[in-house]
């Protein structure tokens, strides 16, 4: 198990925001040995046709149905046992069926995590576990982050501090929690004047902070070699504004999230080889964002280099 | 472990490092009270727009500042002002003797406030906000760039006819300054001989929460909560005395009474037709030219954005149809396909540079349109020439006016020859900007923008050349977007620039030259 590594859901909800962009594991337990590397290349499809603006659920032809696909390549390693590190960018296409208005497409957020394992205590008929991850993004390209639902991200250098408590039973049984606090920077847009409760005269929009919570539990099947997991996740802006009526959304809304889903994961049992994953994720409740329906699939490359 | 401790002190640094750059994003233009170029003394005496000459309007004669009266006041301005509140302090910084500038931007907020397209209903009809239901849903105004250009030429005028006749009586009865009559009243702002009877600042203060009351009926209770601010602030800053200030609202209020009166008859009302006239409009282009425009939104909208405003009475120009340029080329037709061509390279080619000017104009839905960006433009070269309320009042008349103008001949021009968006003629061409609900000759940005660059120009004369050039880049940023043919914007550019000039050469008779 030590010797594994995994790749995390992507939460493209939020008309596509930089959520995407911590993508391995802040949020679980699993580390990778030293000297070991993993890159992996995921694909994800996210889309929504049901949007909420503010809290009301709604459709707009003009949108139709929202599409958003991803390819994530990830690089991860075991710098020591117990502190990994993760890169990785994801090239992004949006689109829409409905409506008149260009889709965009290119890199979106580099994103660096290093992961800390912290304690492993045998308690019990299992493993009490606590690890921390710290994580920067910022935007690579130049994609406006003030052209939504379209945009790429948000456009702001992000900074995520979490804590992941977990228990894992020697049965395979794996119950894990995490929560984060994710400062925001701000994003440069394309014009000096806008609307946020009010008049703002700026260039900058003020992207929200935001706590993330993850829940999860799992089941570890044939040796190891099969995860398997429900999970759970929410996002919440601490700050912001609504979408205005029928009007378009910016960075500086207040985004909220709750998803529903599963997750996959086939992996080697030797240093070096390929491994694959698949998730399903389900947006249940949400603010600002799209009510997206979120398949994943990914394939890992592992191997030992010191 | 050890070493991650000093990584995460790492981390908390950069994280305070990084927080230590933020822009700020301020909410109104940050600018000090200033000492005034000029007191423009003969101010009284420049013409007015709906005032036909001050004497219209008559307020009492002053007390004079040896009364018993005025001591009075003098003892309760003293005493108001020794004992100020953060509160109030802030509200006498913020509104500055140069108020015009911040109800214009009041104005602005609230454009951009109710700028907001009505979305369809349930049953994919769509409901129009209603003037005698404003709550709605949809709330009333939509306040579109016609909307707005109405609203600010109004808000403007009425501001300059009431400081020309708050001008004609502060030199008859020349009534100076608390601060003046008692050395011991510090003021908010720089000292000037402008005599303070009447209050100009209540005078604008009335006429900007009466004009925006009526074109923003949901707003009535913040506007009154600015105006109270805003006069109480007048005493707060020792530059007016009570009297002062309840004469300036009767110039107010008089000059709102011809301004509603102007404004309840000026064909706005009728400017949004029901879709019968809406069709037989259309359907006339199609009869003259063989093409027609239609709108492209689902579920579709059954009519463009105010068909009729083309027919609301103009400030500066006898008749529209003498702005009214000829016909765009046939699409299809050579000089057509052209224009065309160039817009599908800009779509596929799109640089950097363009992406941001089309972005940087589009001052689409939800903002103060363009021609709330030329007033954010006015607002600041009036600061820069440390410009009277007075003199900045002109300013904005005269370009609220040509604005408006502008925005009536080009609408004029999108009806009468009903020329389709290129999301309609080019097969499947898909944009950066959203395409608005009208016709697209002429462009409403190179229209709106070239009348306000000519009398900004005018105005300015040493910015010129700036002016001149932003309103270019406005007209380019339609094509940047996918939303106008160069055509479109060429001949919006003249025919704005025509419309300016009518605004310039009233002006140049107003007797301020």
């Amino acid at each position: 198990m030590k010797k594994i590594m995994r790749f995390t859901a992507i939460l493209a909800v939020c008309f596509g925001l930089s959520f995407t962009s911590y993508a391995q594991t802040p949020w679980d337990e699993v580390m990778m040995g030293r000297g070991e590397i993993c890159a992996a290349l995921i694909y994800e499809h996210s889309s929504w046709d049901q949007y909420w603006e503010g809290s009301y659920l709604r459709e707009n032809a003009n949108i139709g149905t929202f599409t958003r696909q991803t390819a994530m390549p990830m690089i991860a390693m075991g710098l020591t046992k117990k502190i990994n590190l993760i890169a990785s960018v994801p090239y992004i296409n949006t689109k829409a069926s409905g409506g008149t208005q260009a889709g965009q497409s290119g890199f979106q957020d580099l994103s660096l995590s290093v992961k800390v394992d912290w304690l492993q205590r045998q308690l019990g008929n299992g493993k009490l576990l606590f690890l921390t991850n710290a994580h920067f993004s910022t935007p690579v390209g130049n994609y406006l982050s003030d052209y939504m639902p379209f945009s790429l991200g948000t456009g702001a250098p992000e900074l995520g501090f979490r804590g992941i408590g977990g228990y894992k039973m020697d049965n395979g049984l794996v119950f894990r929690a995490s929560f984060a606090y994710l400062w925001r920077g701000q994003t440069e847009v394309e014009r000096d004047y806008y609307y946020e409760n009010g008049s703002v005269y700026s260039s900058f929009m003020n992207v929200p902070n935001a706590l993330n919570f993850h829940g999860a539990i799992g089941y570890w099947a044939f040796d190891n070699r099969l995860r398997m997991e429900a999970t759970f996740m929410s996002l919440n802006c601490l700050t912001g504004d609504d979408i205005r009526s029928y009007n378009r959304p910016q960075p500086t809304n207040k985004m909220e999230v709750s998803q529903v889903g599963a997750w996959v994961q086939y992996f080697i049992k030797s240093d070096q080889g390929l491994g694959a994953l698949a998730y399903f994720n389900q947006t249940i409740n949400g603010r600002n964002v799209g009510k997206a329906t979120t398949i994943g699939l990914g394939l890992t490359y592992q191997l030992k280099v010191y | 472990m050890k070493k991650l401790k000093i990584f995460y002190k790492y981390l908390f640094l950069l994280t305070f490092t990084v927080s230590s750059c933020i822009e700020e994003t301020p909410n109104y233009y940050e600018f000090e009270g200033y000492g005034f170029e000029t007191l423009d003394e003969n101010g009284g005496t420049w013409k007015t727009i709906l005032v036909s000459t001050p004497t219209q309007i008559n307020i009492p004669q002053p007390e004079a500042t040896s009364s018993a009266a005025y001591q009075g006041e003098l003892n309760a301005v003293k005493q108001q002002m020794s004992g100020l509140t953060p509160s109030q302090t802030e509200a006498v910084n913020y509104w500055t003797n140069n108020p015009v500038l911040r109800w214009n931007e009041i104005a602005l907020e609230l454009a951009a406030k109710y700028n907001l397209i009505p979305g369809p209903n349930a049953d994919g009809t769509y409901t129009l906000p209603n003037p005698a239901n404003p709550v709605g849903p949809p709330s009333f105004p939509f306040a579109h760039p016609p909307y707005t250009s109405r609203m600010l030429a109004y808000l403007s005028v009425a501001q300059f006819d009431a400081l020309v006749v708050a001008w004609h009586y502060k030199y008859q009865f020349n009534r100076p300054s608390p601060y003046l009559v008692d050395n011991s009243i510090k003021p908010a702002y720089s000292p000037s001989h402008l005599p303070s009877y009447p209050s100009d600042g209540a005078a604008i203060a009335t006429v900007s929460k009466e004009i925006l009351t009526v074109m923003f009926p949901l707003e009535a209770i913040y506007l009154e909560k600015k105006y109270q601010e805003h006069l109480a602030s007048l005493v707060h800053a020792g530059i007016n005395v009570p009297s002062d200030i309840t004469a300036g609202n009767i110039i107010g209020t008089e000059v709102v009474k011809l301004a509603k009166q102007r404004a309840s008859t000026d064909g706005m009302a009728k400017a949004q037709t029901p879709k019968p006239v809406s069709d037989s409009i259309a359907n006339a282009a199609f009869e003259r030219f063989g093409w027609k425009w239609q709108n492209m939104e689902t579920p579709q909208r059954p009519v463009g954005l105010t068909p009729l405003f083309g027919k609301v009475k103009m400030w500066n120009v006898p008749t529209v149809e003498e702005v009214r340029p000829g016909p765009p080329p046939v699409p299809g037709s050579v000089e057509f396909e052209k224009d065309a061509a160039e817009l599908r390279k800009f779509a596929s080619h799109m640089t950097i540079s363009q992406r941001r000017i089309a972005n940087w104009w589009e001052d689409g839905l939800g903002s103060y349109t363009p021609p709330g960006h030329w007033n954010k433009f006015a607002k600041e070269a009036i600061v820069k020439a440390k410009l009277n309320p007075l003199r900045s009042a002109r300013i904005f008349a005269y370009m609220n006016t040509a604005i408006m103008d502008a925005g009536v001949a080009c609408w004029d021009t999108k009806y009468y020859y009903h020329y389709p968006r290129p999301i309609e003629t080019i097969a499947g061409f898909k944009t950066i900007l959203g395409t608005p609900n009208f016709p697209a000759y002429t462009s409403g940005h190179s229209t709106f923008s070239a009348a306000g660059a000519e009398v900004l120009a005018h105005f300015f004369p040493s910015d010129a050349a700036q002016f001149r050039a932003w309103a270019e880049e406005a007209a380019v940023s339609r094509l940047y977007g996918g939303i106008h043919y160069r055509f479109d914007a060429e001949v919006g550019i003249a025919q704005g620039k025509n419309v300016g000039a009518y605004a310039v050469n009233r002006a140049k008779n107003d007797g301020a030259q």
